[in-house]
């Protein structure tokens, strides 16, 4: 939305949607072994010659990972930083599989909707025709 | 992909006027990608649906939200949460996803922004062609990969018909080709013509019924 | 004999045959069907009823085909796949041959878009081939599509269209041939104007062996006007008008143009007569079916043959 794109990100909004989650964040954040496995069962991952930035467990780890780790204390460069790992990385077709039980999907799901509650989302006619 | 296009304005007004409190669910799968029913264009039917209720001095209270995926539950979560507080539901995905959302909160009205209009792929941005009718038996093999269910106006499996332009153009527009040329064409300089010789006879048609997969590796899973 | 009708005694004794064409009314005005007959009693030995011709909704082709019955008229039972499935088709040439019907022409039909409905739902459950080849199975096997057995066969002499004209060109002859192969006895073209390129169609059906295996009737049309061989050039899909026969029929003075349009119908009839792989005419006077006795004279195609 072009208004909303003027305005500064609403940090308290975005404290409160993490804070709302937080349990399930922290298992994420804490058990991931960053054994890698998940990266094999990641198409795109495979698709892109084991380009790392394709990992399910990095696509998380850099993007909710870090909002998370800012306490939603970010402004709209870093959405808009993070929006190519959670749109272009990662097409949600829940087939990346994790030893521990992490749902990757899930947490790339709830970063977008993070992004999207600022009016950050990719733009289906413009130059980002990637998704 | 599916390509849906969005129903005129007051065809929506109409669906929506008299409920109070109506939220715009878009979708972030096919109907974003075809400019349909993603973030921008659910922004764009609340302005649009408020300024015409508006002029009738009707009250709308909508609100947008967008989920990644309507035809999938897993993506449901945030939306379970707000649904409650609403006396309506309007969906921007496709007719799956509209039904989807109308079987996930029977007690509200839901309702389609969207018609739902073929499976296609994208000629550019914004320019959608239908390729496939999902008749659930694939002659593509066959055609040179030009599918006549799709492309002929009479889904003909043994054209071309009589009404073939003398420019090889279809009867119903002469701006479009006959399907049963270019597949003629095609397996002509692949030296496939034989394919096409045989009579391919009546087929038993796979989509009369509401069809279910279950892919064979997980058949055990849910068949047993 | 496959059917015993008129137009496979006649075609079987060797004779050429010349089979004519009513369009019936968009009503239930049964006069207007029995009008159009009277023209063509005794004129010719079998006459096409359509069947909702252009997706214009008219009269239904058997309801058509048995006042020609009725009125001493052969008639040759025209069946479209766009209009009905092939539960619906079965049943009807069950009822059709019923009634005495013993022809079938089995088409593809105009698509509905061309009629006054042009947003119906369009059928084409099964295409023109595979109609033919059900036709065939339910006469030769005894058995419907589906397989189960028939209580009374329906013994209907089996026709199909063909047009030599349209892209792919080359490939006309193989549809023909897919044609034959589904099971058709005879063969009614499309209108012929461009004579080139039909002989060039029959030399190569003759070729291949087809006229061996089916009886090809040539289409042929009058010219009314001028207005209406312009029309069909540039309107009618798949018609192939060429330039001559629009400077010809220009070429004479009005009141004369409609007499020029027999001439020339007639000259292609001669050289029907002779043209090895044709083995009689269809005559489609489009709305002009009390000018047939005169044409039939004319092109010396009277008396017709007692089989």
């Amino acid at each position: 939305m072009p208004d909303q794109e003027k305005k500064p990100v609403d940090t308290a909004a975005i404290a409160s949607m993490l804070k709302k989650k937080e349990p399930e964040m922290k298992r994420v954040l804490n058990y991931c072994l960053r054994c890698s496995i998940c990266a094999e069962s990641c198409f795109l991952y495979m698709a892109h010659d084991g380009d790392p930035q394709y990992m399910p467990s990095y696509k998380v780890i850099n993007s909710l990972g870090k909002l998370y780790k800012k306490k939603g204390n970010v402004d709209r460069e870093f959405l808009e930083g993070i929006k190519g790992l959670v749109w272009r990385n990662c097409v949600l077709c829940h087939r990346c599989y994790c030893p521990i039980g992490i749902d990757i999907p899930r947490m790339i799901d709830f970063t977008r909707s993070i992004c999207r509650s600022e009016g950050v989302y990719p733009e289906q006619d413009g130059g980002e025709s990637w998704l | 992909m599916i390509i849906a296009e969005r129903k005129p304005l007051d065809e929506i007004k109409d669906m929506v006027r008299g409920y109070k409190r109506v939220l715009n669910v878009g979708c972030g799968g096919c109907t974003s990608i075809c400019l349909a029913g993603g973030q921008k264009e659910v922004n764009t039917l609340n302005a649009d649906l408020k300024k015409a209720l508006g002029a009738e001095d009707v009250h709308l209270e909508i609100d947008g939200f967008v989920i990644e995926r309507q035809c999938n539950y897993d993506f449901f979560e945030a939306l379970d949460e707000k649904a409650g507080n609403y006396d309506a539901i309007l969906s921007m995905a496709c007719g799956v996803g509209v039904q989807f959302v109308a079987e996930r909160y029977p007690e509200t009205p839901v309702f389609p922004a969207l018609n739902t209009v073929f499976c296609g792929a994208d000629r550019d941005i914004g320019w959608f062609e239908e390729s496939c009718r999902t008749c659930g038996e694939c002659v593509l093999a066959e055609t040179g990969g030009i599918c006549p269910v799709t492309r002929c106006a009479k889904g003909l499996f043994n054209g071309p018909c009589g009404g073939t332009r003398l420019d090889g153009t279809c009867e119903v527009d002469k701006d479009t080709p006959c399907a049963w040329y270019e597949i003629y064409k095609r397996l002509k300089a692949q030296g496939r013509l034989e394919n096409i010789l045989k009579i391919k006879p009546p087929r038993q048609w796979e989509n009369q019924t509401r069809r279910s997969l279950v892919q064979e590796d997980y058949k055990q899973r849910y068949i047993g | 004999m496959k059917s015993g009708s008129n137009l496979e005694k006649i075609l079987t004794a060797g004779h050429f045959a010349f089979t004519g064409e009513v369009g019936p009314p968009r009503g239930a005005n049964v006069e207007a069907v029995r009008e159009k007959a009277k023209h063509l009693k005794g004129m010719v030995d079998m006459a096409n009823m359509t069947d909702n011709q252009t997706a214009m909704v008219r009269m239904s082709s058997w309801a058509g085909s048995l006042i020609l019955l009725d009125e001493g008229i052969e008639p040759n039972y025209q069946m479209v796949c766009r209009d009905r499935n092939r539960i619906a088709m079965q049943s009807d040439i069950l009822g059709a041959y019923a009634h005495g019907i013993r022809n079938i022409l089995c088409l593809s039909g105009d698509h509905q878009q061309f009629g006054d409905h042009p947003k119906s739902k369009g059928v084409y459950d099964v295409d023109s081939i595979q109609l033919i080849s059900i036709v065939k199975k339910m006469r030769d096997e005894g058995t419907f599509l589906g397989g189960d057995e028939l209580n009374g066969v329906p013994k209907m002499f089996i026709g199909a269209a063909a047009n030599p004209f349209g892209e792919p060109v080359e490939w006309r002859v193989h549809r023909l041939a897919k044609k034959v192969a589904a099971g058709a006895d005879f063969i009614q073209t499309q209108c012929i104007f461009n004579m080139e390129r039909m002989r060039e169609w029959v030399h190569q059906a003759n070729d291949m062996g087809l006229t061996e295996k089916v009886y090809i009737l040539a289409g042929v049309t009058p010219m009314k006007s001028v207005g209406m061989a312009k029309y069909m050039k540039n309107n009618v899909p798949g018609m192939d008008v060429p330039d001559e026969i629009i400077k010809r029929l220009q070429g004479v003075e009005k009141k004369k143009v409609a007499d020029e349009g027999i001439k020339i119908a007639c000259e292609q009839i001669e050289e029907f007569k002779e043209m090895k792989g044709i083995a009689g005419v269809h005559l489609m006077p489009i709305e002009w079916e009390h000018r047939v006795p005169e044409i039939a004279e004319r092109a010396k195609m009277l008396p017709r043959p007692k089989v």
